[in-house]
């Protein structure tokens, strides 16, 4: 049997307050796990209940087949990499990577050895003489990520560990965390609540809210077909419209969207979510006669924006606010600017319909 | 949902689970467990010894003790001169320490370093030396008053008593001001300004306003560090008797226990009220100073420049004047007659102390005569002070890091009342402690009364407060992280405080550490109930000598004193590449 880790109805309560609630997962061996979720939804609460550093409430965590709830950290065995890297001040780099082989009574051969090892690991071979506040913020989270896999733990947990760093070290340190972790195939479970991050990382992204798995599955799905509206707007950007919704049309406050999604003829509430690259943007008297003229709307483009590859149009349709990326190349062939009249298009099949929460 | 075994491990099997075992629990538990302990007994055993004794008479509850301290006046008296002191000292002494910590942070002028150091001086010395001072410049042989006025009017009685509590109290009272003046934003006295708020109108209406808890926070203090004081009344208070002096003179004048004690817990009222009163204002202060505080300040107008520069300068040169004199007192013939210098003052009078070691190191060094004689016997007490003082550095360096590890980072149960345990030994006036410590242990079962040791732990424990607050200011500066990296790389308790927490608190300890030791080197009120007949503190025999009638004796002693502690900081400073007195006073 694998070395699988399982959590199984685990909750954690705080008082009348209920961080994590009844989250079960089964985590394979060598899997990159990213719990994503905004603040407070609990996702650190389980990592440290995982850690051993949290107590359990109710129900279990196993590794291996075995209960480990009530195991102090130390007999765990999980290496931890914390967003304020968390290294010894007092100690070298080196002397930091070595501490967890010196707890365990590695012989000193076999620690420098390791400690050599680890540090080609990150190319800091240079460094290891220097204190941590010698290095940058970078090179500080580095060492402290060979210094919690230099004792070989059985699965290395992440808790934000880039939120301290600037953009542009956090995405290559990204690139770097997820080649350690295909060639060391070493089981990590990684929290952030940065969804880009999540997404391109991990192999299975866990979304969290109030304390509670929202949906469980590979990036793609999960930006591709978010099971609710939360993981919509939580992951990636979404357009969305309240309506209520009978057969293949959606009755919003002011159109009737056709959707490819069909409900019953039972008139349902729903929230209809629509990515922003999946809006279509024409000028007026460009050919529309192929679409769903339904689902043809006009509007005045209030804002562009540019984010480099796309370029978003915040559009005006009725006094409501529709979000449109458009290509950066489209973008310049078409010309658009602020206050363009235009119509945007809203497809069918890319509208994703939940039912509205709270209605019956 | 099927949750077939979780009523099984929740909450019965959990609590007898290896976590709620586990050797981390297992350390603190013990740790809390030894503290508790030892401020139980330490602590509050003495103090309660003392409110049994002042309200029982032959095992029944009686007033009889407080109709008769209120009942007559001439030692009721005491109550109300110690008041009076205290009252007038605090007014002053904030103002005086408001201007010169005004003039530290919001103004542009020269010399704020040594201004700033100057200010500190009175803390390295027995409370005494004010009143050593005002004594041989004001007293009845007074270098100004006699020989340069040639007045008969002299400086003992309340007038001496408060100047010199103004001089002693100014650096404690000044460390709370400037800290809380540097913390505030001078952003908010700019916007005043632009505002068009003239600079008197800014300085009643934002500046003293938004410093107003450190303001009362200063004052508090000063309170109750002027009313727990016995050094300075007890040299000069010549007939005029404060309380603390009141408690000493019913207990070794009269042998009246029970109205030391009546009177020990009607001064811990006021004291314990003044420092309650400091500890929340200072909580307050705290939270009001904002990370936006900008230091960046505009160069000020000369008269405002120079004005308080003369301003501080004066009070330095009062400062420092104070030092001048003993040592100048200890080193001249006669005072203020005869200003040949001379070692003769230094060869103490035999006071019949031995410290052991010493005593018996120094018979068989030296040859016999008058030379080891001095040596052996007239500077045991110095010895022995030297002695305890390094006991206590170590020790209640130590300790105090140790309870504020426990109190900070372990938060085990009842960490509430440990905390306010470690706290409370600076709200009891070192007097009481000390009849305290007479009442509760001289027993012929204690054994360790009549040793230095009861001194040692006297000392300890009546500075525990500054020691567990600098402890745990220190360690909240400790990212919890870095533990939690520890224990997940597979450290234990041990190790982790041994190799992480302990290195990363040296500095701490080592101010703590030299706190500990001026202290024990200049402290009076608590002590001067445990020495004996033959075990003697320096600080303690200044007083002795001075009672005899030998000044010039008691000036050298304290320049001994003074001269020791000032070694200990060079030394600290040397070790720790900073000074000694940085990042304690403050915390207080």
């Amino acid at each position: 049997m694998s070395r699988n880790l399982r959590l199984e109805n685990l909750t954690k309560r705080y008082g009348t307050l209920t961080a994590v609630d009844q989250v079960n997962l089964e985590i394979e061996e060598g899997e990159f796990i990213c719990f994503l979720g905004p603040s407070g939804c609990g996702k650190t609460t389980v990592l440290r209940m995982i850690t051993g550093f949290e107590t359990v409430t109710e129900g279990k965590i196993f590794f291996d087949g075995k209960a480990i709830n009530h195991l102090i950290p130390k007999k765990r065995e999980f290496g931890i990499v914390f967003q304020s890297y968390a290294l010894f001040p007092n100690m070298t780099v080196e002397e930091n990577i070595a501490f967890g082989l010196k707890m365990r009574k590695v012989n000193k051969q076999a620690i420098a050895q390791r400690v050599d090892q680890m540090l080609d690991l990150v190319g800091l071979r240079d460094w290891r003489r220097l204190f941590p506040a010698q290095l940058s913020g970078g090179q500080q989270q580095r060492i402290a990520l060979v210094r919690a896999l230099a004792p070989n733990p059985q699965v290395l947990l992440l808790d934000e560990p880039l939120s301290a760093l600037d953009a542009k070290i956090r995405v290559r340190l990204r690139a770097e965390i997820k080649r350690l972790q295909q060639e060391l195939k070493k089981t990590m479970i990684y929290v952030t609540h940065d969804q880009e991050e999540a997404l391109s990382i991990a192999d299975r992204v866990v979304v969290m809210e109030k304390g509670q798995f929202r949906q469980v599955g590979k990036p793609i799905d999960i930006y591709k077909c978010p099971n609710s509206d939360f993981v919509a707007d939580f992951v990636g950007t979404s357009n969305f419209f309240k309506g209520l919704r009978t057969e293949d049309r959606v009755q919003t406050e002011q159109w009737e969207f056709a959707v490819a999604q069909t409900g019953s003829s039972f008139r349902e509430k729903v929230v209809l979510a629509i990515r922003p690259e999946k809006i279509e943007v024409f000028r007026p008297g460009e050919p529309t006669h192929h679409l769903v003229l339904s689902n043809l709307i006009p509007g005045r483009i209030d804002v562009v924006t540019f984010l480099g590859a796309a370029v978003r149009l915040v559009v005006n349709i009725d006094g409501e606010e529709v979000i449109s990326d458009v290509i950066e190349k489209a973008f310049e062939q078409r010309g658009f600017k602020q206050g363009d009249e235009i119509l945007l298009y809203f497809p069918p099949e890319s509208f994703l319909v939940y039912p509205e929460e709270g209605a019956a | 949902m099927n949750r077939p075994e979780m009523d099984r491990s929740h909450p019965v099997s959990s609590f007898f689970s290896s976590l709620a075992f586990s050797p981390d629990r297992f350390i603190t538990g013990v740790a809390s467990a030894f503290f508790l302990a030892v401020l139980v007994f330490f602590l509050l055993y003495p103090v309660v010894d003392i409110c049994r004794l002042s309200f029982l008479k032959e095992g029944a509850l009686t007033f009889e003790n407080y109709v008769a301290y209120f009942s007559s006046p001439r030692i009721f008296r005491s109550f109300t001169n110690s008041i009076y002191i205290s009252l007038l000292t605090m007014i002053i002494t904030t103002v005086t320490a408001f201007f010169f910590a005004y003039g530290l942070t919001r103004t542009t002028m020269p010399g704020k370093g040594v201004f700033y150091s100057i200010s500190t001086f009175p803390l390295i010395a027995p409370t005494i030396i004010q009143a050593l001072a005002l004594i041989l410049l004001f007293g009845r042989n007074g270098l100004i008053t006699r020989y340069l006025l040639g007045t008969n009017w002299n400086i003992y009685g309340a007038t001496g008593i408060i100047v010199g509590e103004c001089l002693y109290c100014f650096p404690n009272a000044l460390f709370i001001l400037y800290t809380t003046l540097s913390a505030v934003d001078t952003r908010l006295d700019e916007a005043a300004q632009s505002l068009g708020a003239s600079a008197l109108k800014t300085f009643w209406k934002v500046t003293l306003p938004s410093a107003k808890y450190g303001i009362a926070s200063a004052a508090a203090l000063t309170f109750n560090l002027t009313i727990t004081d016995f050094g300075i009344p007890v040299v000069i208070g010549g007939n005029y008797s404060v309380l603390a002096t009141e408690i000493v003179s019913q207990v070794f004048g009269l042998q009246r226990f029970d109205l030391g004690a009546t009177i020990s817990v009607i001064l811990l009222g006021p004291s314990i009220g003044a420092f309650v009163l400091n500890y929340y204002l200072t909580r307050k202060s705290y939270a009001l100073i904002s990370g936006q505080a900008r230091p960046f300040l505009q160069p000020s107008r000369p008269l405002k420049k120079w004005g308080f520069t003369i301003y501080c300068g004066l009070i330095c040169l009062c400062i420092l004047l104070v030092f001048a004199t003993v040592f100048l007192g200890s080193f001249v013939k006669t005072w203020p007659y005869d200003f040949s210098l001379t070692l003769k003052h230094f060869d103490f009078p035999s006071l019949g102390a031995h410290a052991p070691l010493w005593t018996s190191f120094w018979i068989s060094a030296l040859p016999e005569g008058a030379f080891r004689t001095m040596i052996a016997y007239k500077y045991a007490p110095i010895w022995t002070s030297l002695l305890v003082a390094i006991v206590v550095a170590i020790a209640g360096a130590s300790l105090t890091l140790l309870a504020g590890y426990i109190i900070e980072k372990k938060k085990p149960k009842g960490e509430q009342i440990l905390y306010t345990l470690s706290v409370l030994p600076a709200a009891i006036p070192g007097v009481v402690m000390g009849l305290g410590y007479v009442l509760a242990f001289n027993k012929p079962y204690f054994f360790i009364y009549g040793t230095i040791w009861i001194i040692i732990i006297n000392i300890v424990i009546c500075n525990f407060t500054l020691g567990v607050l600098t402890s745990i200011a220190n360690l909240k500066q400790i990212d919890k992280s870095i533990e939690e990296a520890a224990v997940s790389l597979g450290s234990g308790p041990v190790s982790t405080f041994t190799k992480v927490i302990f290195p990363l608190s040296r500095v701490a300890f080592l101010s703590t550490a030299t706190f500990f030791f001026m202290r024990a080197m200049t402290t009076i009120s608590a002590v001067i109930f445990l020495i004996s007949a033959t075990i003697k503190l320096a600080a303690i025999e200044i007083i002795f000598l001075d009672v005899d009638g030998r000044t010039a004796s008691a000036n050298a002693m304290c320049t001994v004193v003074v001269a020791i502690v000032i070694g200990a900081l060079l030394v600290m400073r040397l070790a720790t590449g900073r000074s000694g007195l940085a990042g304690m006073v403050t915390s207080r």
